[in-house]
C-alpha cells in the first residue's frame, strides 16, 4: 500500500456546527501513522498520530467519524480506506459479521434457539441462582409481610372449632412426615386458618412455605382424602419453591424485554407485552400439573386415596375453559390427569 | 389532511435501509441473549447509533454519543433498586407503601435526568443539544397535573399535553440556541374533537348497523361459561367496534398534534420544524408492522423500525432561517445514566421527536 493517502470528506472545529469540505492525508502505518486535514479554504486544519485520533467503529454505511485530540472531527465515507488505515479492529469484526450475507442465516438460526432456550431454561437458571442468593430469614419474612397484607385486605380470623382444626392438622403432619428429612428442615411448613370471604373452598401456599386454609374449605370437604388431596398439592407449590420462582422469573422476564427488545414501534409494543403475560401464564399452569403430580404420589406414599383431589375438583362449579389465557389448567383436565396418575400406580 | 411540507422546508432524510439493520439487529439480539443481556446496554448504544446518524438535516447528520459501560451501570443500579423495593415490599408492606411515596417524588427527578442525559448525548452536526428543565416543574407537569386532569374526567386532556410538550421543548436546546413552542390550546382540543367524532360515528354507526347493543354484550359475557358458539360473535362484535373506534382515534390525535407541535416550534436562529404526517398513513404502518413482526416470529421487526422511520423522515421538515454553521456546543455536565434506565424500564420515550 502506498505510504501516502488521501480522503474526501468533511471537518468540524472542536464544538462547533461549522462543516468545511475537508481532505485527511495519511502518512505511514499502524498506531504512528501521521494525520493531517486540509481544506481548500482554510488550508492545514490539523494533524496528529493516529493513536490520539478515536475512530469510531463502522456502523452499516453511516459517515464515518475520526475525532482528534482537540475535538477537531473529521467525518468521512470513504469506508474502505478508514479501514485500511486503522487494520482490523474489534469494531470490524463486529462489523464483518453483521454484513448481510447468506451466513447471517446462521446467525439468525442460533439467535431463534438461544431466544427459545433462554426463555425455556435460561430464566430458570437466573431464578435458581436468585433463590440460592435469597437468605433463608428473608423468605421466611416475605411470609410475614404477606400474612400481614392479607390480614389487613381481606382474611378474618378463623371461626373453625379446635377440633376441626386438629383433625387437617394431623393429615397435614401425615403428609409433611412422609417428605424427606433434608426437605422437611427447609421449610417452615406453618399451617394456618383463615375466614377469607369471596375466595371459597381454597387453600395456598406462600413462598416461604407457610400454608393457609380457608374456613370454607374445612366446612365443604371434611374428608381426610380430600383435605390430603389438596395439602399435597399445596406442598408441591412449596417444596418446588413455585412461588419464588414465579416471582423471579416474572422479574427476570420483566428487565429482559425492557431492556432487549427496545422501541420496537406502537402497537407492536403492546403486543410484546401481552405476549410476555401469555407467556408467564403457561408457565404458571405447568407449575400447577407439575404439583398435582407431586400431591398425588405424596398423598398415595402417606396413606391417603390419590382419588380424592379429583373430588375436590368435581366438588368445585363447572368454570368455563379459557385456555391459554387461564393460570390454571382446566378441572376436566386435572381430572383426566388424576385418572391416568390412578391408572398407571 | 395531507398537506404538503411549506415549500421553503428542507426534509429530513433517513438514509438507512432495512437490510443493513437487519444484520446489526439480529447481532445486538444474538449477544444480548448470550450474556444474559448485559450486552443490550452496549446493543442500545448501536441501535440509537444507526438511527441516529442515519437521519440528515440539509446533508447534516445526528449523533449518539453515550457508551455501554455508562448504560450498563445506569442499568445496574435502577435493576438493584427495584429488587431491593421488591424485598422491602415483601417484607414490610407498610414502608413499602412509605417508598412508593418516596418514588412519586423520585420520579420527576428521574425523568429530567433522562431528559439531561439523552440531551447531552446526542449531536446534530457536531453540536451537542442540552435541557434546562427543573425538577419541581417536572413535578407539576408529571405528576400533578395529570393528577388534576382524571379529576376533571378528561376533558383538560389537551391543556395536560400541551404542558407537557411544550415542558419538553421549551427545554431542549442545540448548542445554545434554544428551542421555542409558541402554541394554543385550539390544536389540541381540535385533534381530540375530531378523534372524539370519529368514536362516535364509528361507534354508533357500527353499532346501528350490526345491531349490537351493549345489554346484548353483558348476557353474551354472563352466557360465555355456557353457551360460548352464542355468545362468542356478539363478543368479537364488540372488539372488532371497540377497535375500529379507538385505534383511528388514537392515531388522528397523535397525528393531529404532532403536525401542530412541529410547525409551532422554532429554533434561536430563525430555523423552523414543520410536519405533515397524516393518521390514516401512521395508523396502517402501525398496523401493517405489527401484522408482518408477528407472522415472522420479529424477524422483520428491522424491516417496520426502517419503514416507520423513514415515513416519519419523510413527512419532517427543516426551514433554515439562518446558516447551519453557527451553532456552538455549551459546556454542560452530562451525569450519569440513571435516568435513562429508568425511562426505557417504564418505557417512558423522552428523545427528542424527530
Amino acid at each position: 500500500m502506498a505510504a501516502e493517502s488521501q480522503l474526501q470528506g468533511y471537518a468540524y472545529p472542536p464544538h462547533s456546527s461549522h462543516r468545511e469540505p475537508a481532505r485527511l492525508t495519511t502518512r505511514g502505518q499502524g498506531p504512528s501513522a501521521w494525520l493531517e486535514v486540509h481544506s481548500d479554504r482554510y488550508g492545514r486544519l490539523i494533524t496528529a498520530e493516529l493513536s490520539e485520533v478515536a475512530v469510531d467503529p463502522p456502523l452499516g454505511s453511516a459517515p464515518r467519524k475520526m475525532t482528534f485530540p482537540d475535538g477537531t472531527v473529521f467525518e468521512t465515507l470513504d469506508h474502505e480506506a478508514v479501514e485500511a488505515l486503522t487494520g482490523k479492529t474489534s469494531g470490524s469484526t463486529l462489523h464483518y459479521y453483521e454484513g448481510f450475507r447468506p451466513r447471517l442465516i446462521g446467525v439468525v438460526a442460533v439467535c431463534l434457539f438461544a431466544a427459545w432456550a433462554l426463555w425455556r431454561y435460561g430464566l430458570d437458571i437466573l431464578a435458581a441462582v436468585a433463590i440460592a442468593a435469597t437468605p433463608q430469614p428473608v423468605i421466611e419474612q416475605i411470609d410475614v409481610g404477606s400474612m400481614q397484607t392479607i390480614d389487613f385486605a381481606m382474611a378474618e380470623p378463623s371461626r373453625l372449632t379446635d377440633r376441626q382444626m386438629d383433625d387437617v392438622r394431623a393429615i397435614y403432619r401425615d403428609l409433611v412426615r412422609t417428605l424427606p428429612p433434608e426437605v422437611q428442615e427447609q421449610h417452615s411448613f406453618d399451617l394456618l386458618f383463615r375466614s377469607i370471604p369471596g375466595v371459597g373452598p381454597n387453600a395456598f401456599a406462600l413462598p416461604g412455605g407457610t400454608m393457609v386454609m380457608t374456613d370454607a374449605f374445612v366446612e365443604e370437604f371434611d374428608e381426610p382424602d380430600v383435605i390430603a388431596g389438596v395439602l399435597g398439592h399445596e406442598i408441591g407449590h412449596i417444596v418446588d419453591q413455585h412461588g419464588l420462582k414465579r416471582l423471579y422469573r416474572s422479574l427476570g422476564a420483566y428487565f429482559l424485554i425492557a431492556f432487549l427488545a427496545g422501541d420496537v414501534g406502537p402497537l407492536t409494543e403492546d403486543l410484546v407485552l401481552e405476549g410476555n403475560v401469555l407467556l408467564s401464564l403457561s408457565f404458571s399452569r405447568s407449575q400447577e400439573r407439575e404439583a398435582d403430580r407431586f400431591g398425588l404420589t405424596l398423598t398415595k406414599a402417606a396413606g391417603y386415596d390419590p382419588a380424592g383431589l379429583k373430588v375436590f375438583f368435581e366438588g368445585l362449579e363447572a368454570q368455563p375453559d379459557f385456555g391459554w389465557t387461564s393460570s390454571h389448567p382446566s378441572n376436566a383436565d386435572r381430572i383426566k390427569a388424576i385418572d391416568d396418575f390412578i391408572k398407571s400406580q | 389532511m395531507a398537506e404538503s411540507l411549506p415549500v421553503d422546508a428542507r426534509q429530513f432524510v433517513f438514509k438507512g435501509n432495512a437490510k443493513e439493520w437487519f444484520g446489526i439487529w439480529i447481532v445486538n439480539l444474538l449477544l444480548s441473549i448470550v450474556t444474559l443481556g448485559i450486552y443490550s446496554a452496549w446493543a442500545k448504544v448501536r441501535t440509537k447509533k444507526y438511527f441516529y446518524n442515519n437521519t440528515f438535516a440539509d446533508d447534516r447528520n445526528f449523533d449518539y454519543h453515550a457508551t455501554g459501560k455508562q448504560i450498563l451501570i445506569g442499568r445496574l443500579i435502577v435493576i438493584g433498586a427495584v429488587i431491593l423495593f421488591q424485598i422491602i415490599v415483601s417484607l414490610a408492606p407498610v414502608v413499602g407503601l412509605l417508598l412508593v411515596l418516596a418514588m412519586l417524588v423520585g420520579f420527576p427527578w428521574l425523568l429530567v435526568r433522562s431528559f439531561a442525559f439523552n440531551a447531552r448525548m446526542t449531536s446534530f452536526s457536531n453540536v451537542r443539544f442540552g435541557f434546562t428543565g427543573g425538577v419541581g416543574k417536572a413535578f407539576l407537569v408529571f405528576l400533578l397535573y395529570p393528577f388534576l386532569t382524571a379529576l376533571t374526567l378528561y376533558t383538560t386532556f389537551p391543556i395536560l399535553d400541551r404542558a407537557m410538550k411544550r415542558y419538553s421543548i421549551n427545554n431542549h436546546k442545540l448548542g445554545g440556541a434554544s428551542f421555542n413552542i409558541e402554541i394554543g390550546l385550539t390544536p389540541f382540543y381540535k385533534a381530540l374533537g375530531v378523534a372524539i367524532l370519529w368514536i362516535v360515528v364509528v361507534g354508533v354507526g357500527g353499532a346501528l348497523i350490526t345491531g349490537f347493543s351493549f345489554l346484548e354484550f353483558s348476557a353474551a359475557l354472563e352466557n360465555m361459561a355456557l353457551a360460548p358458539e352464542q355468545a362468542l360473535p356478539t363478543i368479537i362484535m364488540f372488539y372488532v367496534l371497540f377497535f375500529a373506534a379507538f385505534l383511528p382515534a388514537m392515531f388522528i390525535y397523535q397525528a393531529m398534534t404532532r403536525n401542530a407541535v412541529y410547525n409551532h416550534t422554532s429554533l434561536e436562529g430563525g430555523h423552523r420544524l414543520a410536519s405533515n404526517v397524516t393518521p390514516q398513513k401512521l395508523l396502517w404502518i402501525a398496523l401493517s408492522n405489527m401484522v408482518v413482526v408477528i407472522c415472522t416470529l420479529g424477524l422483520m421487526l428491522p424491516w417496520a423500525q426502517v419503514r416507520m422511520t423513514r415515513y416519519l423522515a419523510d413527512h419532517t421538515g427543516f426551514i433554515p432561517g439562518s446558516s447551519l454553521d453557527e451553532f456552538v456546543s455549551q459546556q454542560q455536565a452530562a451525569g450519569h445514566a440513571i435516568g435513562d434506565a429508568f425511562t426505557d424500564l417504564e418505557s417512558i420515550d423522552v428523545g427528542l421527536p424527530i
